[in-house]
């Protein structure tokens, strides 16, 4: 299990991820999250809800109600063009730190 | 199902109630309810299901920094306890409880002993061979050694309290540990009413003891005396254990009496009728003794505990009722 101190900064990044192909709610989100990591990282349920609200209010992702089949409504999530940009700039920032904190990580013979 | 929608309400209770609250509580139960759902699903039972999915729950503090929510912090900083401030209370608490129970159940069975050593010896059930001198001698001896570990009981646990005054002056608590807390506290509510609901019992059953014992020949009330203060020692120390720890919730919850701005009076009020205890108390056991040893009236004198419980009850009940009023 991932500190949840250590990659509070990326949250927003995976988040993201998970909503580029297609739009998505809460629970798949954490259940592909937590499936992506091997479940090396669970992402607690107010760390996902905080991330939301801050990636909304940021206009990065959009909020709306849908309807599912057997009658249950939920809030679904998908990615704006503004979070499209914001995830590469993430990505771009993600490769520097890496470069980095690499040079500083010595490599167990 | 309901203990996770309980947690989840637990955790929601001191948060404002705008829509956008509900709403982030509305999605937050339907993912838990996703969850658990697929936990049952896989094959885990209910308790690890719930267990799991509360686990993951996080931390509600993140979200409500996220949110920005001000919880009204009234423009003072209070000191904040820590979760293992808090359990250390508790536990101290309670132990606090179990050490007051026993002195005072200690305090009660002393008359009981007392009673019972007099009476065997005068029905020569101990040995014949001793004056009634003795007999008094070895009676005031068992009374002495039931009390005066009591009264060191009181002592002790009463300094080790000490360290938890600050509490007095007020504190906060992170909602996190204000929720489990309030959870416990629910969770505790049924064995307290449980506890109270057999002290009464036990108090009002005592009596009986006095009537069947008095049945059986003419010496036997003293038994029943010494069968009623046992049992009233029994319920007493019910009384005293889960008091203190209910007692320990509100303190942290500041609930019932420990509300804000109370503090001052219910301190002067404790103070008068804590001060009024440490009279009436010592008197009766005065009463108790002189009237027995002095006029010999043992059979009948044991009727002070009752009576100075009734009047001690009525007084500091009244007079609550009466600062209450003033307010």
């Amino acid at each position: 299990m991932i500190s949840s101190d250590v990659i509070r900064g990326y949250n927003d990044t995976i988040i993201l991820f998970m909503l580029l192909d297609s739009e998505s709610y809460g629970y798949e989100i954490s259940k592909n999250i937590k499936e992506r990591s091997d479940e090396k990282y669970i992402m607690k349920e107010t760390t996902l809800y905080s991330t939301f609200n801050r990636l909304e209010n940021n206009g990065f992702i959009k909020s709306f109600y849908k309807d599912e089949t057997f009658g249950k409504r939920r809030t679904y999530y998908r990615i704006t063009s503004a979070g499209l940009s914001y995830y590469k700039e993430k990505c771009e920032e993600w490769k520097l730190t890496k470069d980095v904190i690499n040079r500083f990580i010595k490599e167990e013979k | 199902m309901e203990t996770i929608k309980n947690y989840l309400n637990n955790m929601f209770t001191n948060l404002p109630k705008s829509n956008q609250m509900l709403k982030l509580k509305n999605d937050l139960l339907s993912n838990m309810e996703d969850k658990y759902n697929e936990l049952k699903n896989d094959g885990k039972s209910e308790n690890e299901a719930i267990g799991i999915v509360i686990s993951e729950f996080g931390n509600i503090d993140e979200l409500i920094s996220e949110l920005g929510i001000d919880l009204g912090s009234e423009g003072i900083i209070l000191p904040t306890i820590t979760e293992e401030e808090a359990e250390d209370f508790m536990v101290d608490k309670k132990r606090f409880g179990l050490l007051i129970g026993i002195g005072v159940f200690l305090c009660i069975m002393g008359p009981a002993m007392l009673i019972l050593i007099t009476q065997l010896i005068g029905d020569g059930i101990i040995d014949k061979g001793f004056s009634s001198n003795v007999g008094d001698m070895l009676g005031i001896i068992a009374l002495f050694i039931m009390i005066v570990p009591a009264i060191a009981i009181f002592i002790y646990s009463g300094m080790k309290l000490e360290k938890y005054k600050y509490l007095e002056g007020g504190f906060d608590l992170s909602t996190h540990l204000k929720a489990s807390i309030q959870q416990e506290n629910n969770a505790f509510t049924s064995p307290y009413i449980l506890s109270v609901i057999i002290g009464v019992c036990l108090c009002l059953l005592s009596p009986v003891a006095v009537l069947v014992m008095g049945v059986f020949k003419y010496r036997a009330p003293s038994y029943g005396v010494v069968i009623l203060l046992v049992i009233v020692a029994i319920a007493v120390f019910i009384f005293i254990y889960y008091g203190c720890i209910k007692e320990s919730f509100s303190i942290l919850l500041k609930i019932d009496d420990y509300k804000k701005g109370n503090k001052e009076q219910d301190k002067e009020e404790n103070k008068v009728i804590g001060a009024v205890a440490a009279i009436v108390w010592p008197l009766a056991v005065c009463i108790f003794l002189i009237s027995g040893f002095v006029f010999n009236q043992w059979r009948i004198n044991w009727i002070i505990y009752p009576i100075t419980a009734l009047l001690f009850g009525m007084f500091s009940g009244s007079y609550s009722i009466m600062k209450g009023h003033k307010k």
